[in-house]
């Protein structure tokens, strides 16, 4: 019991500079919440139940004292038992109503608009790198450069197997197709420099299939986008 | 005796066999992991061959096998040793169909042994998600193994599976109502059914695979066809495969807390409500390992609030497995012990998986190794903590010997204390970003710490198993046997000889009421009993199982290496075999006699 | 058969309803499969595959072959040889009629181009219709093992019985599915 006390202290101690609870757009920040709502409610249950383990485990344990004891024949107890039917319903109504609100928005779609306001780039998944092409044309490898504070709308292709385009601290990941089309948004993100990966496996080199972001003030990403490509 | 063995169709033996390959591959499934928590111990490492190709072939293999090949038969076998005991049965209903059924698991699971030996391992993971496990991103024979080992074995369980049902609902003692029966018989009961449907599911996903595979369609391709409908109908069967592996786990957790509670199962009825409902909407979440494909926010949403659904039956039975202890008298044998030790880790991985069922958190879960915390816990606290404590609980039964009490504390102390040391922190360096099924990190990524404590602890459960295997060894040597009931049991299985015997329930115990045979011992009485019963099903001795079973794998063979003379000739063997079969029938010297009851 | 027989014949008869309820599955996703991919949006148009004349014919064949079977049941029943001999040849014959329309069907397909590479639409065509061809080959198979035993001298008139009812249901099912075919993969289409 004590090992699994001190395994929760490690989350809580970790917590504070755990990735993906570090969010740097408000795409991943409504993420970041859902795990720390669904944690701190979840947490309600597992106290619970270790309470009533731990107290049940040592309060009704064989000893000598109660070796002829005989426990009582209860088949049931309806009360106790609508209780713990109706309380975790009533827990995840509480967990299912902000789940249902920022998956609604968040949801990879099917082609959109190009026309739609914000930044649109076409990320090409293949074994194993990534191309990002921008608006006006230009296309890099595994380097990915985004204006701040932006609504930036991706468009996912893959020419090979099924790939998955994660930037953790950006946003959750959305995989990339082969013959279909996936728009996915990431809004407001934060300047700085940032991990992404393949996060589908998708073959030999899947461990080495990453890319590195850089969100950068808007004037610069006007300039980046005229630069002849490195 | 291991010709004895290969014709048996007794429904011991057959389940002995099923738990000893299922232990085999265990060992061998665990020497994977040990391979993956070496090479993940610290960043860039370069342990072995483990890079790359060995490695994306190791992580397949741990799956495929640990999934397919040990929980599976440790399953079936313990349901084949002990629901005809519990429920009186003195056979499963169709024996000649059990040892096919057994055969067909054993040869699906040698081919796709035999494909590590001659250097042809899979390296699909073990969901094969196509288009990378179409001929053109996997071409060889290494995905052939997958799909053909699995498509024998499956067809196999689905056999078994359908006879496991039938001898529920045929071969119950007299006055063994569905409501008096004990919740293992009730849990493997659903889980059959969730067994036809599932594997059946996956036995027309893999033919379709194999069509693309060897005869150039393009169902799953990029191109012409649809990648995700391998999605969907690999995870039709997979999400319910998952309670295929837990709800048996209940039903044996069920008995043992009852029986070492010395009290009954607290609100018997609602047990078994929630034991059907979890196999029902089992069918109903499949998606949410799809919740990054883009099926759009209505199916997103619509997913995540069945899979929140699927805790409120699974709460249940934690609260009730609780409130069975509470005033009974406990006693912490190894059984109880893995019982106890399933309680908190299973909860603390069903409360990942309501996390991961908040759809638009799972987009930075997904394909973590958050994720594979998560599916860890789940499974390992109940399937195998499950088979553990089976095992530990039902060996009298199973060879009539009682294992040693202080290896099995052994055994159960360093297994949680790795279990738990090696998935606990594969939470955070899930959410630090770490994907499954890489074979490296850097330095930069900060989880190497965590990631040497996986190891730690991986090396830990293996150090356990150990102790499992000194403890049979130990008794054996020892050969102390024991009597019909070490445990003070509660069913019908300790009213038998321990081991069981050829020939049971002569003369069947006659059941009034739940747990019987524990009242009856109150009470001080002995179980009524009748002479008056159905006909027991019918055996013989035949090899004919294995070599059906074996002329499938020569077909596979065929066609894995497109020999077509050798599919061929092994049709053709098969044929025979079943013509063969129809004319020596078991049944034949028996009907047409005069009825002695008549 | 006495009660023996009559338990044994139940634990069968359910276990046997409950494989069909299996293969009912498996037809289902392949229909399903069929449903997702046609009309597909590379090859062929089924109305081009699809001729209305052959399918006619083997239907014909093989759901006159349900009604032959229930002549071979009647005569089970009342022990009356012809009918079963009868029965059970007509049901035979049948089969065969529709196993070599049915080659027929995808020998002429293959030559006009219509393989099951070509398009999406054929292979699930071919996955479906195919399976369920190799269901009726072996059908035929199983019938003709019945003959074996029915002029076996040893075996008992019970369990003959037993396996030949077991057999209708087989074939009773795969017409069925015959039916299935009809309306969801034919019909649309002719």
């Amino acid at each position: 019991m004590k090992k699994i006390v001190w395994l929760f202290m490690l989350i809580f101690l970790a917590g504070c500079n755990i990735t993906v609870l570090q969010p740097k757009s408000e795409t991943a920040s409504e993420q970041a919440f859902l795990i720390n709502f669904s944690f701190w409610l979840m947490m309600i249950v597992v106290v619970t139940v270790f309470t009533l383990f731990i107290r049940f485990v040592y309060k009704y344990r064989f000893t000598e004292k109660r070796k002829d004891d005989l426990p009582e024949d209860v088949k049931g107890n309806r009360k106790l038992e609508i209780t713990w039917i109706v309380l975790p319903i009533l827990l995840l109504i509480v967990l299912a109503v902000p789940t249902i609100a920022i998956t609604y928005e968040q949801s990879a779609k099917a082609p959109q608009d190009r026309k739609k306001n914000g930044v649109h780039i076409d990320v090409i998944g293949k074994q194993f790198s990534w191309t990002f092409q921008y608006e006006n044309g230009k296309k890099e490898m595994n380097r990915l450069v985004i204006p701040e504070g932006e609504p930036i709308i991706f468009h996912l292709t893959s020419e090979d197997v099924i790939h998955s385009f994660w930037a953790p601290k950006l946003g959750g990941k959305v995989d990339v197709m082969p013959g279909k089309e996936i728009t996915y948004e990431i809004k407001k993100p934060e300047k700085g420099s940032y991990q992404g990966k393949c996060a589908e496996y998708c073959g030999l080199a899947h461990a080495n299939m990453t890319f590195k972001t850089k969100v950068v003030a808007k004037e610069d990403y006007q300039e980046y986008l005229i630069q002849e490509s490195q | 005796m291991i010709w004895k063995y290969l014709r048996t169709m007794n429904h011991r033996r057959i389940g002995i066999m099923y738990i000893l390959f299922g232990i085999i591959y265990f060992f061998r499934a665990g020497l994977d992991a040990l391979f993956i928590r070496a090479q993940l111990a610290i960043p860039n490492n370069d342990f072995w061959v483990f890079q790359g190709e060995k490695y994306n072939e190791v992580f397949t293999t741990h799956g495929t096998l640990m999934i397919f090949f040990v929980a599976m038969p440790l399953l079936l076998g313990l349901m084949n040793i002990a629901v005809p005991l519990q429920i009186g049965a003195r056979d499963l209903a169709f024996p000649f169909l059990n040892a096919l059924g057994f055969w067909l698991f054993f040869a699906g699971s040698l081919f796709f042994n035999i494909a590590f030996f001659i250097n042809m391992t899979p390296e699909v993971g073990w969901t094969g998600y196509t288009p990378l496990s179409r001929a053109e991103y996997t071409p060889g024979a290494g995905t052939e193994f997958y799909v053909f080992g699995l498509q024998i074995s499956g067809l196999g369980t689905i056999f078994t599976a359908l006879n496991l049902i039938v001898t529920i609902m045929r071969h119950r003692a007299p006055g063994m109502k569905y409501t008096r029966m004990p919740l293992f018989a009730w849990a493997t009961l659903i889980t059959s059914f969730l067994i036809l449907i599932a594997f059946t599911v996956l036995a027309i996903a893999l033919y379709l695979l194999m069509f693309d595979r060897l005869f150039g369609t393009g169902f799953f391709s990029g191109e012409e066809g649809d990648p995700i409908f391998w999605q969907h109908l690999f995870w039709i069967f997979g999400h319910p495969e998952v309670y295929i592996l837990a709800l048996p786990a209940f039903g044996i957790f069920s008995d043992i807390i009852a029986t070492f509670s010395r009290k009954r199962i607290f609100g018997y009825p609602v047990m078994v409500v929630s034991i059907t409902l979890i196999g029902f909407l089992g069918f109903m979440v499949w998606s949410h390992h799809m919740f990054t494909v883009g099926l759009g926010p209505m199916a997103n949403t619509f997913f995540a609030i069945t899979t929140m659904a699927i805790a409120v039956p699974t709460g249940i039975k934690v609260f009730n497995w609780l409130f069975t202890m509470r005033g009974g008298v406990i006693h912490f044998t190894t059984p109880m012990l893995f019982a106890l030790g399933f309680i908190p880790s299973f909860v603390m991985g069903g409360v990942t998986g309501v996390m991961l069922s908040v759809s638009a958190a799972d987009f930075q879960f997904h394909d973590t190794h958050f994720v594979v915390a998560h599916f860890h816990y789940v499974i390992i606290a109940s399937t195998i903590l499950g088979v553990f404590a089976g095992l530990y609980y039902w060996y009298p039964k199973i060879t009539g010997y009682i294992l040693d009490e202080k290896l099995g504390k052994w055994h159960f102390w360093t297994f949680l204390i790795g279990f738990h040391l090696t998935f606990f922190p594969m939470h955070i360096t899930g959410l630090e970003g770490m994907p499954r099924r890489v074979y490296t990190y850097t330095q930069a990524d900060g989880i190497f710490l965590l990631n040497a404590a996986s190891t730690v602890g991986a090396f830990l459960m293996g150090i356990s198993m150990l102790f499992a295997v000194w403890n049979v060894y130990i008794t054996h040597k020892k050969g102390e046997k024991v009597g019909n009931d070490p445990w003070n049991g509660r069913t019908l299985e300790w009213t038998e000889a321990s081991p069981a015997p050829e020939h049971t329930f002569e003369p069947m115990p006659i059941v009034d009421e739940i747990d019987a045979f524990w009242f009856a011992k109150i009470e001080n009485r002995s179980l009524a009993t009748t002479l008056a019963v159905r006909i027991k099903p019918l055996e013989q001795e035949t090899i004919q199982p294995f070599f059906i079973a074996m002329a499938l794998l020569v077909i596979c063979t065929g066609l894995t290496f497109t020999w077509y003379w050798l599919t061929i000739a092994g049709a053709v063997l098969l044929f025979s075999l079943l013509i063969v079969r129809s004319f020596t029938d078991e049944r034949e010297s028996f009907y047409g006699k005069e009825d002695p009851y008549e | 058969m006495n009660s023996q027989e009559a338990a044994l014949f139940q634990d069968k008869k359910i276990g046997f309803f409950i494989y069909l309820g299996v293969e009912a599955i498996m037809f289902a996703v392949l229909f399903a499969t069929y449903f997702i991919f046609t009309p597909a949006a590379k090859g062929p148009y089924p109305t081009e595959v699809f001729e209305a004349r052959t399918v006619l014919l083997s239907s014909f064949f093989l759901l006159s072959s349900s009604g032959t079977l229930l002549i071979a049941e009647k005569g089970i029943e009342k022990k009356n040889q012809t009918k079963v001999i009868v029965g059970l040849g007509a049901t035979l014959l049948c089969a065969f009629a529709f196993l070599g329309l049915e080659i027929h069907e995808f020998y002429t397909f293959v030559q006009e181009g219509y393989g099951i590479t070509t398009s999406i639409f054929l292979a699930s065509f071919y996955v479906l219709v195919g399976l369920h061809a190799a269901h009726v080959a072996f059908g035929i198979g199983w019938m003709i093992v019945l003959f074996l035993h029915y002029y076996r001298p040893k075996v008992s008139y019970s369990l003959y019985m037993e396996k030949q009812i077991i057999f209708s249901y087989y074939w009773h099912f795969v017409d069925v599915v015959w039916v299935f075919i009809i309306l969801l993969v034919y019909l649309p289409y002719l």
